[in-house]
């Protein structure tokens, strides 16, 4: 009777959002007479900084500080209309949506300064909320003005508007399945690396330490996506060895109902978590951004199983990995039944032509 | 009944069975302290009652008649953020939100009775307290600074990630 300890290793990938699936995302954004910008998003923000996110992209894509830019999704009625904050869409998805607006409005702010200034807009940009000829610096208009004028001088309101959305898919073939429009173009990667300590006498699992390398594409706020993949890991750690809706006997009725019975992971459960974060850009994302909200959890579970095979030698085929489970199997090991391991898939993987095809965009033709 | 709520007495007009947490929240509507598993297992509800971390969820409203409660809202102010509060938002130790109220409070009795920036030690400190979002990582840290209390607030922490780029981006 002993502890023994293990590693194991999983991989997996995971698309942004909904795939040809009819979900939309629309944003509007106007600019106040001070030039504060003013972002109207229907996306929800249920923890994920999704507010944050869509307000450093609105801030970055016209040119002012992000303190500029307040971001208002506080009443149905008045916001357009997004589908919601679940599939891992709200940074790929709502972010399109708030970038194109966001492009939309800086053209608009150009047109604006181009008159006041007399300098064509190609010849504009705006940084750090200042207006500035290319290659002159030193002609200047701040962008504050430019509302100003666009609001008591030009009599207008300038606005922009955006809107992301992955059609549905009619199926055209129904012997090769391909589709008429675009599949997803923004995959996430992701591996988790697990040690357990494993002891065969309570069948009790132990996570050592995990390790995660996600592919964000690119990380728009390296801190949020870092509190995302931590806080995946735990609850991936909670799916492998603790968290049960419907072991309960006999009857569905006594399944765990509180945390006495359904076991959250807690502090005393946290092992040593380390992130990595990979930016393999996406052709459809924006800045590259790639969705990781769902994927987060999803590769701990198997890791955590391949870790208990190699520190006790069964393979554990439900999860969570509870000690009841760990016991039986071992059992199971010792009465000579044995587990065979199963065969798993064998998948090919081009980097080359991974990295390739994804950060150089994908050509698609309907009739392809 | 009464009580001092944040510095305010108050007089309380629930029967003396009802719970702290329902005082708190129903009738006095100070709404800070969340109402999670309501059976005492989860932490958000936790206030100090005379300076001492309780379950408000599972505490008598008439066990602590003339006691005084602060919750996390008599901690500080939006525009004057206890060191606790301020390193929460420094090291992005909230998602939802939920759990925050309960972590900052324990937290900050942690840390008043003279509690260390040990990982483990916050760990064993805090471990009533479940958070779902955030892995508990960021949550230790921010604790573990406010120790400390030597952080910049006027830019977000360096995160502990290592980021590994390829290709370009469009």
């Amino acid at each position: 009777m002993a502890k023994h300890t293990g590693r194991g290793l999983a991989a997996i990938e995971y698309p942004s959002g909904m795939n040809q699936n009819g979900d939309p995302s629309q944003a509007w954004i106007k600019v106040k007479p001070d030039g504060r910008i003013d972002v109207f998003s229907g996306t929800s923000d249920i923890g994920n900084g999704a507010k944050t996110i869509q307000s450093q992209i609105v801030a970055e894509s016209i040119g002012v500080p992000y303190d500029w830019v307040t971001f208002d999704n506080s009443n149905t009625d008045s916001s357009p209309v997004c589908t919601g904050t679940f599939a891992s869409r709200a940074t790929v998805i709502a972010g399109n949506a708030v970038l194109k607006a966001a492009e939309e409005v800086k053209t608009k702010l150009l047109e604006i300064a181009s008159a006041e200034m007399e300098i064509g807009p190609q010849d504009l940009d705006i940084i750090d909320g200042e207006v500035q000829a290319r290659g002159a610096p030193s002609l200047t208009m701040d962008v504050a003005d430019v509302a100003a004028a666009a609001t008591y001088g030009h009599g207008q309101l300038i606005t922009g508007t955006g809107a992301e959305l992955n059609a549905f898919a009619a199926i055209t073939n129904s012997e090769t399945g391909e589709v008429d429009s675009p599949p997803h173009a923004a995959i996430s990667y992701a591996a988790c690396a697990a040690e357990v300590e494993v002891d065969d006498e309570t069948g009790i699992v132990r996570i050592v330490r995990m390790v995660q390398a996600y592919d964000v594409g690119k990380a728009i706020n390296p801190t949020l996506v870092e509190g995302q993949i931590e806080g995946g890991a735990v609850m991936g750690l909670g799916l492998g060895v603790l968290e049960d809706s419907y072991p309960y006997y006999p009857s569905p009725d006594h399944r765990g109902s509180h945390f006495g019975s359904y076991f959250v992971p807690g502090m005393e459960d946290l092992p040593q978590i380390e992130t990595i974060i990979i930016e393999n850009p996406s052709a459809t994302g924006p800045y590259g951004a790639k969705g990781i909200g769902e994927m987060a959890n999803n590769s701990q579970p198997p890791a955590i199983a391949a870790a208990v095979h190699d520190a006790v030698g069964v393979w554990v085929t439900e999860l969570p990995i509870t000690p009841e489970r760990v016991l039986r199997a071992l059992d199971a090991k010792a009465a000579g039944g044995g587990q065979p391991r199963r065969e798993g898939k064998h998948i090919v993987f081009d980097e080359e032509l991974s990295v390739n095809s994804v950060a150089s965009g994908i050509s698609w033709t309907s009739d392809s | 009944m009464n009580i001092t709520v944040n510095g305010d007495e108050l007089e309380v007009r629930s029967p003396g069975l009802t719970s702290l947490l329902r005082v708190l929240r129903d009738e006095l509507d100070v709404v800070g302290p969340k109402a999670g598993c309501e059976a005492g297992g989860c932490g958000a509800c936790t206030v100090l009652v005379d300076g001492a971390p309780r379950r408000s969820c599972l505490t008598a409203v008439a066990a602590i008649d003339g006691a005084e409660v602060t919750t996390v809202e008599g901690l500080g102010a939006a525009d004057d953020l206890s060191p606790v509060q301020q390193a929460f938002v420094h090291y992005y130790a909230a998602q939802c939100g939920f759990c925050t109220p309960g972590m900052v409070v324990a937290a900050t009795h942690y840390l008043d009775s003279g509690g260390s920036d040990d990982r483990k030690e916050i760990q064993e400190a805090l471990r009533g307290h479940v958070c779902r979002c955030t892995g508990y990582v960021k949550i230790i840290e921010a604790v573990a600074a406010a120790r400390g209390g030597n952080f910049d607030l006027t830019t977000t922490a360096e995160g502990g990630y290592t980021t590994v780029m390829t290709g370009d981006a469009k």
